[in-house]
């Protein structure tokens, strides 16, 4: 039973915003986790770009190149709906064919394709873009929810459409919400498995409701090969199955796991150490709740709308922000809830609670929905919500919106001589926010998380020139500084 | 990839070799003989093996297999360009963080290196198997079997030949095993340069130059990259990279070379199969782990590198910390350090083996610590040195650090491009000077 670490990816969004790793954490533990045994590692996302340069002021695609470099034998992935780049607009294909040839040259080789409306043409097409750039394996999400649509002959033929193409190398089942049980996965995953004509299939259930970690156990015998997990203070909570238990489970039951528990020990240890230097929550084990299968928005989405509430000083509303969701959801056509659309159907009934009237404001996302910017919606919209929003000028002007634009146009309008990777960033955020990242310089390389709490005390002691007594305690050790007065 | 290697060495090559497989979560066990059991390599390796002594092939390949060993790491001296460890290991399935047994061969036997270098296009001195009616003085007498400045003798008039041939060829056999001696044409003023070489068997890169002139006796003292003052680095580069290739060279290794600093010209001088003292200072200009990428060599990988990925920048420079005491000649001086300070800050590295309490053994190589400082430019690293070197105490054995900050300060050494007889030149009372300084 080979496992997947998401850690670096998908617990950083889940449990710190996507805003928790920076280019040093990562490399610090790189040639590590290289070392564990892991099948691949869930890198990176085009937000996930968008966030390092935006927040931290660090080149993505050099993260990209210095990881690859300190974990030479370990895929890294990058996770894609292969119609966007960092910014929400839907991007020109040529766009996205640059997109994967920077992602595969700066050292992207494994590929997830994931469509959020199962749209199985756009995934051919994003598999064969993919391909096409060298990307070396290109791996099917098969996103679960709950539905009166997505049953397991729904998924079957996915699966079916899966192991057709040329391009797909193999599949997995991605529940983003933590829905699956035991007793769905006894039936899903044989009716998928059955239809993948031999192509592996891996499984990636979040612990947000705390069943994850069981569906695990049953995976094995059902045939599946490959386990996404996280390590440590990264694990569990909204993120993946930690990882030590899940070997410690799975070997229990009498399986092999090719994993070195050792090394796997210093990595967990590593994002603990970590997430307490910088004040990041640990990932805590979950208990079922039964109202989260209404509304099934993934953890990274929920630490953002709460994070996004408190800003605004209105934790208070997040159970009804939480409602609204439900029903925003129903009325869209039960949009999976993965990326954009939790997004999506979290802003609008954020706009819905807050405005006091309900689609009152409408933001632009919602309206390219509509318009079909991302895909056939799975159900039909409800016809008063439709009319409502297709009758703003808004949605006229939005519909009149001249075509994304190609490459070629792209590099007529931003500045001259620079690389496809700064095109790239400059296409999907705005010219500030690279030219910030640029002038900040190079990415630290270096983290200790022990020396942090030192490190802090000097720069609180460096802001605070008028000091002129100092007392460090620990144990039996003091440390007793004095300056000069007026020092 | 491996899970453990075992750290045939001891010092601070140990303690380096051992912080980067703890960096890259590989185990260590390290080979250790009486005199380190207490020592700080011993207490950072994950696990520690007796040995009777660290040129006990057998021993070292017995240990290797007793922990169940990967690979075996050398370090520098010793065993590090022994052949017959390279063969043991590669009999015992184990490997050999090296070069092959024969390229150690070729560069161990200093005849053989000097036809390969020849055969790869690269200018060597004249040189002469025995005396000869057309010998150039000043010739040097040098070994066939080994070097680090043992076996050496310089000989100015055909009057002292034949008893610094005997006296040469007693040392090497000695050292080496071996009595075989030559006579090589003398290069005065020369300075030292070497060329950093990877290879992975097929591709070899260059990782740049370094200047190893500051000597004293033939022993390194002090060591920078790039070299400075350099007016032959490219086609220095060249010879080296096609010296690798010709031996079609995997691993890390050195080319040294002697530059006839009138003459801008230079000649190869030996191949050292096996890590530098002086690594550190390319590890500064490069970016880049040196035992990192010696150990991804090992486990199998093709080079990661092309030459133009490999980008050099600023300056840096060595000095070696020695417990020898140059008021008496360089007389080595074991003892217990009651106290070890160094200094810390931007562009300072220290590698070291020693702290507070150490016992410094008599019987092995008397470095202490190397102080590597970089910088922007050789002025900044210049100014730097001499600050760190300022901040650095070491009581309770006699070192050199005083001699350091004299040439530090020294304005020759300032301008860049001393040759191998700087110091040499130097008044005899001025090391003594120094201690007094430094008090």
């Amino acid at each position: 039973m080979q496992l997947a670490d998401t850690s670096l990816r998908d617990g950083n969004q889940s449990l710190w915003g996507a805003t928790g790793l920076r280019t040093a954490h990562i490399l610090e533990i790189a040639p590590v986790l290289n070392r564990v045994g892991f099948r691949a590692l869930d890198f990176i996302s085009s937000t996930a770009m968008g966030v390092a340069v935006r927040t931290h002021r660090e080149d993505p695609w050099e993260r990209i190149r210095l990881a690859r470099a300190a974990m030479p034998d370990t895929p890294l992935q990058l996770i894609g709906t292969g119609f966007r780049f960092i910014s929400w607009e839907r991007a020109h294909p040529d766009v996205m064919r640059l997109v994967y040839e920077c992602l595969v040259r700066a050292g992207i080789s494994r590929f997830v394709v994931l469509d959020p409306t199962h749209d199985t043409d756009a995934m051919a097409a994003n598999a064969r873009m993919i391909r096409a750039a060298d990307g070396t394996e290109i791996v099917a999400a098969l996103t679960y929810t709950i539905s009166a649509v997505h049953d397991d002959a729904f998924y079957a033929g996915i699966a079916a459409y899966a192991a057709a193409s040329p391009d797909i190398d193999r599949a997995y089942i991605k529940d983003p919400a933590g829905l699956l049980t035991p007793e769905r996965a006894r039936t899903l995953i044989p009716a998928v498995r059955g239809q993948l004509r031999g192509k592996p299939l891996e499984l990636h259930a979040h612990c947000t409701l705390g069943l994850s970690p069981l569906v695990y156990l049953t995976a094995p015998d059902l045939g599946v090969e490959v386990l996404q997990v996280a390590c440590g203070a990264l694990a569990n909570g909204s993120s993946l199955p930690d990882a030590e238990r899940i070997v410690a489970n799975l070997r229990e039951l009498g399986h092999t796991v090719p994993i070195d528990d050792r090394l796997l020990a210093r990595v967990a240890r590593y994002f603990d150490r970590l997430a307490a230097a910088e004040s990041l929550p640990a990932g805590q084990p979950r208990q079922y709740d039964a109202a989260f299968t209404r509304h099934q928005v993934a953890g990274g989405v929920l630490t953002t709308l709460r994070r996004q509430l408190a800003e605004l000083g209105l934790e208070a509303k997040f159970g009804a922000v939480m409602d609204e969701v439900s029903r925003v959801r129903a009325e869209l056509g039960y949009p999976i809830m993965v990326t954009p659309f939790p997004q999506m159907v979290c802003g609008q009934a954020l706009s819905n609670v807050l405005a006091g009237e309900r689609y009152l404001v409408v933001p632009d996302q919602v309206i390219r929905y509509m318009l079909g910017s991302f895909g056939k919606p799975t159900a039909p919209v409800a016809r008063d919500v439709l009319d409502r929003i297709m009758d703003r000028p808004r949605a006229r002007e939005l519909a009149a919106e001249p075509p994304p634009l190609s490459v070629a146009e792209l590099r007529r309008r931003l500045p001259r001589g620079i690389s496809d990777e700064e095109l790239l960033l400059r296409f999907g955020m705005p010219g500030e926010e690279v030219d910030a990242m640029r002038a900040a310089g190079p990415a630290a390389t270096r983290y200790n998380p022990d020396i942090q709490p030192v490190l802090r005390l000097l720069r609180e002691l460096g802001s605070r020139p008028r000091l002129s007594r100092l007392v460090v305690t620990k144990g039996d050790f003091q440390l007793s500084l004095k300056g000069r007065e007026n020092g | 990839m491996f899970r453990r290697i075992l750290v045939a060495n001891r010092g601070e090559i140990a303690a380096r070799v051992i912080r980067t497989c703890r960096r890259l979560g590989i185990e260590t066990v390290l080979t250790v003989a009486a005199a380190d059991r207490g020592s700080l390599p011993a207490s950072m390796a994950d696990g520690t093996a007796g040995v009777a002594s660290y040129l006990d092939v057998a021993g070292v390949v017995g240990a290797a297999v007793a922990a169940a060993a990967d690979a075996v790491h050398p370090g520098y001296g010793f065993l590090a360009e022994n052949p017959r460890l390279a063969r043991a290991c590669d009999a015992a399935g184990i490997v050999f963080i090296g070069p092959s047994a024969e390229v150690l061969e070729a560069a161990g036997d200093k005849l053989a290196a000097r036809e390969h270098a020849a055969a790869a296009g690269v200018p060597v001195l004249p040189a002469w198997d025995a005396p000869a009616q057309d010998l150039e003085y000043p010739v040097l007498v040098k070994a066939a079997g080994g070097g680090g400045g043992r076996g050496l003798r310089a000989v100015s008039e055909p009057g002292q030949l034949d008893q610094a041939m005997a006296m040469a060829s007693a040392e090497a056999a000695a050292a080496f095993g071996d009595p075989r001696v030559y006579l090589e044409r003398l290069l005065s003023p020369a300075r030292h340069v070497e060329v950093q070489l990877l290879g992975d068997g097929e591709n070899v890169v260059h990782l740049g130059d370094r200047d190893c002139s500051v000597q004293r006796r033939y022993q390194k003292l002090v060591e920078e990259a790039p070299a400075p003052a350099l007016s032959v680095r490219d086609d220095l580069r060249a010879a080296a990279v096609a010296l690798g290739r010709h031996l079609k060279y995997r691993g890390l290794g050195t080319a040294e070379f002697l530059l006839d600093t009138e003459r801008a010209r230079f000649y190869f001088l030996e191949m050292n199969a096996r890590i530098q003292v002086e690594h550190p200072v390319t590890e500064a200009v490069t970016g880049l782990d040196l035992v990192a990428e010696q150990i991804a060599i090992a486990e199998g990988r093709g080079l990661r590198y092309a030459q133009d990925d490999i980008t050099l920048s600023g300056h840096a420079i060595e000095c070696r910390i020695n417990a020898e005491d140059p008021a008496a000649g360089f007389r080595p001086s074991p003892g217990r350090v009651t106290s070890a300070v160094f200094p810390a800050g931007p562009g300072i590295r220290v590698d070291t083996h020693v702290q507070a309490g150490s016992v410094v053994p008599p019987q092995y190589d008397s470095l202490l610590a190397k102080l590597v400082v970089s910088g922007a430019s050789r002025t900044q690293a210049l100014t730097r040195l001499r600050a760190a070197l300022a901040r650095c105490r070491i009581d309770g054995v006699a070192t050199n650090t005083g001699l350091h900050a004299m040439l530090a300060a020294s304005e020759e050494f300032a301008a860049g491009g001393v040759d191998t007889g700087y110091l040499g030149r130097w008044p005899d009372h001025a090391p003594q000077t120094v201690m007094d300084k430094s008090g």
